[in-house]
């Protein structure tokens, strides 16, 4: 997927998104509109409930926007059925929960080889080598074999990193990565992404609410009262 | 857009279950007991109509056509007349009845050796080296008969032993002469075969000059003047009919009764695809954030149905497996069952096994397999739209619950709707049974609406009787409906079958009590001891009857005889009856004035009919009725309609004298005693035993035990449908146990929640056993209506359609209360692992993320 190198990566435009709880109504994102360039780990902050997870999940195609409209790489997500989100969720987003959200019932390897086997881009070879690679990226490989309850937390985040990252998506979505680590797991969580990140020339946005998770991106938005706006001290575009 | 689910989605399913072993098995064991008893009936069923054909095929041969006569047989000069004129080439006689030898009952089939050859070879079975020696002694010696291997083996009889062949009572001397072996394709067909020369069968029968029938062998293509040829010379009371025809109406007679036994084996399957559908519905909600996750990734959404259609099939597979075996261990005493009650209501039949057959397997692995995944359809697509967020929490999970439930509701009363309007005036049994599955489908449609106003009535009565943990109980049966509605559902369904079945047993049997009562007046019954039938073998020794007639102490006697015949509405069952003057006023008019049927029927040409042969067959009083006489066909006024559950066939009664003007027959079958008052009955019949000893073996019985043994016919026949029932109920009790321990399974880390706050073990204890106690009450109340109402479709639709009988419905209280308990004590049950297991595990172990 490729944009021309002028154009930002990926663009949104007005994003509103409205829940309905029963008989009320309640606005979470008003008229969210910004750009995020190929290649840059952008940080998006704001406080607990301001709509972080809301405009992810509309990035990430896993919810419908009220009104507005989520282009990446040149083609909108938004217009796209559900089958044809899925497919492009598939091949060109990687996503880190802030509760790991490993599948249980597979072992580290299997859970690194899931996103491989979907997209059946690759032989069974090519598989197992990028796997072995990421292990070793985040220092697992002699865990490849255990299954998630045998892990710790910190252990569990870097088996989703490698997850995330192991189709070679272009863009990263992490959702509050180190909210569930203490602060050095957490610390060498963060690292990893951003390196693996850098590495592998992917395009990352990282949800949180810390000022200090945030510090460590190229670019900062920050949610308030549902719109989007820029950092004081970092340039936006 | 389809795509499939790759290897590591299986294997991450397979080993879900692999967690969750009970989840799995108590699941197939649903489906595996619903399997089993379909497969069992389908088999006793088969058995008992394959049997039945083989006998008919074995006895009928080549025979194409046959000559019948009426109820007293055919005349032999029948036969002599169509030899000398020549127009059939091929044709036997043939004397067919059954005997008892010992505590057996058997085939006795009486032939001519010597035209015998063209239609069975019976004769040709014996023996080489004793062929020609057991014709000889057939033709020449008196009360010779020749029998199978198998049953001279099984009687310890070897050539040359003396007989007492009982007939009608009457013991006849007879002896065997050969045995033969039949091949193995006709073995157990002829087993109970007793085969005798036709003049020896006409002697021990006391049908001296008379035949059953004559077997013809027509071809084909016969042109039809040569049957139109046949049929003139025939007496007026003789008619020619295929073999076929004669085979095909007698197994018509028990087609309600399978039709209905298979529908209650059905009802079985039902009930184990409604917990299938419970079960495998709580595996996708326990599944939810996993589901959410895999859609995340990129797991798209006919993948997610697959897998779960995936793991329908693979528990229906299993299931249906363990089902097949377990239904062919159940078959083998379901067919006895079976077996008992057509030879106690219909015809004789033996079946010696069940054999499951390749097609009896297909449909078994169809049904089976197909009922599982038309139960896992809904969850599957259920688990389809489950959207692809991080986590789909619960509160939205519950939101939607509550959002549906008026939707539900409307929808489950439309089905409700649908359901009466398939009842609208029609007479077909398919869509009454239609009728019955969608109005428990509606009803579960309206069940999360019956709990929710359940738990709101709930709250305050369980907080007065144990505080906190009572109230929490109820609102979190209400909290968590997602959950609790499809189980109590599947519940409320499940009893709410038994219910029914239970109320219908009970009303049909208090039904049958007061009609015996009303309809048994008489003080002493007599009748010879054998199996249903009309033939010359049930018939009462003339000079005894004669005797007994002039024994002092005896007011009034009736004396009846029942027979087929033919008429425009096909075989019909005749009863003549002479009635005592104390008898009328025990039958029960449904149609017509009393005095007025009376009147007509003492002495008009006229009949009155029971009430299922009426509704079969649509006739109503001030009808008229042909019947073929042995004066040719005659018509008969229809003067009312009586209740009788004697018949699902229905019998038409006519008076005795009016019977003897058209049927050259003078027999008696039965007498009905009605003693002067002060005689004493139990006195009155060791009179009579003493006075048939020797002479006649006879059943003579006080009207008690005769309404007992009624009684014991009616139990034998509705044995089937309470095993049926029980394995009904195993099956719904298996099912909520799986889907309430799993419930309350899921909800450790909140009662870990509860216990790290305070709650004491023996306080979660009553958290649980309270809550799915109550689920356990309100599925048991739930079942109730329900249960009447499927009982009101059974009794007035399925009965009425199938039987032709009317009843009134009893609401016995013991049924009721059994399935109030049934629920509860299931539900407690099912609450016992959960609540000791909660109590026991240190709360931070259940806290602790996965």
């Amino acid at each position: 997927m490729t944009s021309p190198p002028t154009e930002p990566f990926v663009r949104l435009e007005a994003l509103t998104r409205v829940f309905q709880e029963g008989k009320r109504t309640r606005p979470v994102l008003n008229g969210v509109s910004g750009e995020i360039h190929k290649g840059k780990a952008v940080a998006l902050l704001g406080h607990s409930g301001s709509g972080k997870s809301t405009l992810l999940n509309l990035i990430a195609g896993i919810d419908s926007p009220s009104q507005g409209r989520v282009i990446i790489g040149g083609q909108e997500i938004t217009a796209m059925n559900e089958y044809s989100r899925t497919l492009f969720r598939r091949r060109h987003i990687g996503f880190v929960y802030q509760f790991f959200n490993l599948i249980p019932t597979l072992n580290v390897e299997e859970n690194l080889l899931l996103p491989l086997e979907l997209n059946a881009a690759s032989t069974p070879g090519e598989r197992r080598e990028r796997v072995n690679s990421l292990l070793a990226s985040v220092g697992l490989s002699d865990r490849a074999g255990s299954f998630p309850d045998q892990l710790s937390g910190g252990e569990q985040q870097r088996v989703a990193v490698a997850r995330a990252l192991v189709h070679a998506p272009d863009l990263v979505l992490a959702d509050e990565p180190t909210g569930n680590l203490d602060a050095e797991n957490g610390r060498q969580v963060l690292e990893l992404l951003h390196g693996l990140v850098r590495d592998e020339q992917r395009t990352l946005l990282i949800v949180t609410h810390s000022q200090a998770v945030a510090a460590q991106a190229d670019q900062i938005l920050t949610l308030q009262q549902g719109r989007l706006v820029e950092a004081a001290d970092k340039v936006l575009w | 857009m389809v795509s499939f689910p790759t290897p590591l989605l299986w294997k991450s399913t397979l080993r879900f279950y692999g967690r969750h072993p009970w989840q799995m098995v108590l699941s197939i064991l649903g489906i595996a007991l619903g399997v089993a008893v379909v497969v069992a009936v389908d088999l006793a069923n088969e058995s008992a109509r394959r049997a039945f054909d083989h006998s008919m095929q074995a006895v009928t041969g080549q025979a194409s056509h046959q000559i019948i006569g009426g109820p007293a047989g055919l005349d032999e000069a029948v036969y002599v007349h169509l030899r000398r004129e020549g127009l059939v080439r091929d044709s036997a006689p043939v004397i067919s009845a059954y005997v008892q030898l010992g505590d057996r009952l058997l085939h006795l089939l009486g032939v001519d050796p010597f035209a015998e050859g063209q239609f069975r070879k019976l004769l040709d079975y014996t023996d080489d080296a004793e062929a020609g020696d057991a014709i000889r002694r057939l033709l020449i010696e008196p009360g010779a008969v020749v029998m199978s291997r198998e049953m001279a083996s099984e009687l310890g009889l070897q050539v040359g032993a003396e007989l007492s062949l009982h007939a009608s009572g009457l013991a006849q001397p007879a002896l065997l002469v050969g045995i033969f072996d039949p091949p193995p394709g006709k073995a157990a067909a002829l087993q109970d075969l007793l085969l005798t020369d036709i003049a020896s069968a006409q002697e021990l029968l006391g049908m001296v000059g008379r035949l059953s029938y004559i077997d013809l062998r027509l071809s084909q293509h016969e042109p039809e003047d040569r049957l139109t040829d046949i049929k003139a010379m025939l007496p007026s009371n003789a008619r020619l009919v295929s073999a076929e025809s004669r085979g095909q109406a007698m197994g018509q007679m028990t087609r309600a009764f399978r039709i209905n036994l298979t529908a209650m084996s059905l009802l079985a399957l039902v009930v184990g695809m409604f917990l299938i559908y419970n079960t495998m519905s709580f595996s996708v909600l326990q599944r939810r954030g996993l589901i959410g996750n895999l859609r995340v990734l990129g797991v798209s959404r006919t993948s997610i149905s697959g897998l779960v259609l995936g793991e329908g099939f693979l528990i229906g597979l299993i299931g249906t497996l363990l089902g097949l075996l377990l239904g062919m261990l159940l078959a083998q005493e379901l067919v006895k069952l079976v077996t008992r009650t057509i030879n106690d209501l219909y015809f004789v039949v033996q079946v010696t096994g069940v054999e499951l057959s390749l097609t009896g397997i297909l449909k078994a692995v169809a049904l089976g397999v197909g009922a599982t995944l038309l139960a896992v359809l809904v969850p599957a697509w259920e688990a389809g739209l489950a959207p692809p967020r991080m986590a789909m929490n619960r509160s939205r999970i519950e939101l939607k619950a509550s959002r549906l439930l008026l939707p539900l509701a409307l929808a489950g009363l439309a089905l409700i709707g649908l359901a009466l309007v398939l009842l609208l005036p029609n007479r077909s049994l398919v869509l009454g049974f239609g009728s019955l599955f969608l109005l428990m489908l509606g009803f579960s449609l309206l069940t999360p609406a019956g709990v929710v106003l359940c738990s709101k009535l709930a709250v305050p009565l369980l907080g007065r009787l144990f505080g906190l943990p009572g109230r929490m109980a109820a609102r979190g049966v209400r909290a968590s409906l997602s959950r609790t509605g499809v189980a109590i559902a599947a519940l409320s369904i499940a009893v709410s079958a038994t219910v029914g079945v239970g109320v219908m047993v009970e009303s049909f049997r208090t039904s049958v009590q007061h009609w015996l009562a009303s309809t048994l007046q008489g003080d002493i019954y007599i009748a010879p001891p054998l199996a249903p039938g009309s033939g010359s073998d049930r018939r009462l020794d003339a000079a005894l009857v004669a005797a007994i007639e002039q024994v002092p102490g005896i007011a009034e006697i009736s004396r009846g005889r029942p027979m087929d015949v033919q008429s425009a509405e096909g075989i019909t069952q005749l009863f003549a009856l002479h009635m005592a003057q104390q008898s009328y006023a025990g039958m029960e008019l449904l149609e017509g004035e009393k005095e007025r049927v009376w009147a007509q029927f003492d002495q008009e040409q006229a009949v009155i009919i029971s009430e299922p042969y009426a509704y079969h067959h649509r006739l109503q009083a001030g009808g008229l009725l042909r019947l073929v006489t042995d004066e040719g066909e005659q018509e008969f006024r229809i003067a009312g309609v009586y209740r009788d559950y004697g018949s699902d066939q229905g019998v038409v009664t006519m008076r005795m004298s009016l019977y003897r003007q058209y049927w050259k027959d003078d027999s008696i079958f039965s007498m009905g005693l009605y003693l002067e008052p002060g005689v004493d009955v139990p006195g009155m019949i060791k009179q009579l035993q003493a006075l048939s000893a020797g002479k006649q073996v006879l059943r003579i019985r006080s009207n008690r035990t005769l309404r007992e043994a009624s009684i014991d016919t009616f139990d034998r026949t509705f044995a089937i449908t309470n095993v049926l029932r029980l394995l009904a109920i195993g099956v719904a009790f298996v099912g909520i146990l799986s889907a309430l321990m799993a419930l309350q399974l899921e909800k450790a880390r909140e009662l870990a929640i509860l216990r790290a706050t305070g709650f004491t073990p023996g306080q979660v204890w009553g958290l649980v056993t309270t809550q799915t106690g109550f689920m356990g009450l309100i599925s048991g109340l739930l079942a109730i209506p329900l249960g009447v109402m499927l009982a009101a479709l059974l009794i007035f639709v399925i009965n009425r359609r199938a039987f032709g009988w009317s009843m009134d419905i009893i609401l016995p209280g013991g049924v009721l209360i059994e399935a109030l308990l049934l629920a509860l004590i299931a539900a407690l049950l099912a609450g016992l692992y959960p609540a000791w297991k909660m109590a026991r595990v240190p709360p931070a172990a259940a806290l602790r993320e996965e």
